[in-house]
């Protein structure tokens, strides 16, 4: 490796945006994305409520809009980021099953085939002799 | 970010200072850990089942972030920093078992590599320059290969892409002794070309032949480190066997 392969990745290593090793930013996201769903239903709830004992029609309206679409928004924003990371780490589950089941289907299969080489022990009609040469 | 590197030939490539890491639950497996590898270096962290040998590796791969401590490599801080960030760079893991897609062909496996902006040919001609062997089953499906077969593609594939840092896993998994013996000749041949190698290891004695230096981890904490010289069976016997 010469010397420049080496100043290379020391600078590219310089150059990397650090982020800590605070939590789990999808951790993190997704604990938000619940978070805003249930305020935003509880403040769309709350609004509607307030909204229907309300007089007038212009204080209903404004009820609304500060409580229940905001609320509505908010249950918009929260779902939005729920369903991204929690569909992120199915995925990525699925991928390394798949990825097993794969790998021990394939085993299944070469063991299969390497036992169709050899003959049954114990047979009637087994000869020794071919056992030791199929070996 | 200025860019500028911290990097000078006396610092390590590798170093891990005061680490310490958890799994879910908040069960602590590593208990500040400090080590370091130097450019060219090989060095063997050895110790018993449940030292956290395998712990140690995925915070030094970025695939764990450790609870306390620094990752440094090539001097700078990158504790935080994604696996995939790492490995773009140069820092590339072996993983534990047979780190290659068994559907895949030997070819495709390769091909996975091409993420750090390498082209295919120039990956196949490194791949099968080092393990001939390959070559010859370019075509044909990992997974129905060898268990040596499969890691040298997975050593091969680590290789292929000019690495700095190369962490290693179990190398020796479920391979047969004279195997594991042409494995460590490559890995002593890669670190003679500059690449810094920590690698984790059942096989003692193999793995002691090509490391210059070797960490003894037990219960989380390193027990024991220097040269490997150092190291005889006395030593060995009261990391493995707890005797005093």
């Amino acid at each position: 490796m010469n010397e420049e392969r080496i100043k290379t990745f020391a600078s590219e290593v310089s150059e990397l945006r650090v982020n800590g090793a605070r939590g789990d930013r999808e951790r993190v996201l997704l604990g938000a994305g619940v978070t805003l769903l249930v305020a935003g239903v509880a403040l769309a709830v709350v609004g509607g409520l307030r909204a229907s004992s309300a007089n007038g029609l212009g204080n209903q309206i404004a009820l609304l809009a500060t409580g229940s679409f905001i609320g509505f928004a908010l249950v918009g924003a929260g779902a939005a980021l729920f369903v991204r990371y929690s569909i992120a780490r199915f995925l990525r589950y699925w991928l390394v099953r798949l990825v097993h089941e794969h790998r021990t289907e394939t085993d299944r299969i070469v063991h299969a085939i390497e036992s169709l080489g050899r003959p049954e022990v114990g047979r009637p009609d087994a000869d020794p002799a071919t056992m030791s040469d199929a070996r | 970010m200025t860019g500028v590197s911290a990097y000078d030939d006396h610092t390590p490539i590798l170093e891990l200072r005061s680490v310490r890491a958890a799994y879910d639950g908040g069960i602590e497996v590593l208990h500040g850990i400090d080590l370091q590898v130097h450019r060219g270096q090989v060095v063997a962290l050895l110790g018993p089942n449940g030292a956290g040998k395998t712990t140690t590796i995925r915070v030094a791969s970025g695939l764990m972030r450790p609870t306390g401590g620094f990752l440094k490599v090539a001097g700078h801080d990158v504790t935080g920093v994604s696996a995939s960030s790492l490995a773009r760079l140069g820092v590339r893991t072996v993983p534990e078992g047979r780190g290659v897609f068994p559907n895949l062909t030997v070819r495709e496996n390769l091909r996975i590599a091409t993420f750090t902006g390498c082209g295919l040919s120039d990956i196949e001609e490194r791949a099968y320059t080092r393990f001939p062997r390959l070559a010859e089953r370019r075509g044909q499906l990992a997974g129905t290969m060898s268990g040596g077969e499969q890691q040298m593609l997975a050593l091969a594939r680590g290789l292929a892409t000019d690495p700095v840092v190369l962490l290693l896993d179990e190398l020796s998994m479920g391979l047969a002794p004279i195997v594991v013996g042409q494995l460590y000749e490559q890995v002593a041949a890669i670190a003679a070309e500059g690449v810094s190698v920590l690698v984790v290891e059942q096989f003692v004695r193999t793995v002691m032949s090509v490391a210059d230096w070797t960490v003894l981890l037990a219960q989380g904490t390193v027990r024991n480190a220097g040269p490997t010289a150092d190291f005889d069976d006395e030593v060995l016997a009261n990391a493995y066997l707890g005797s005093s």
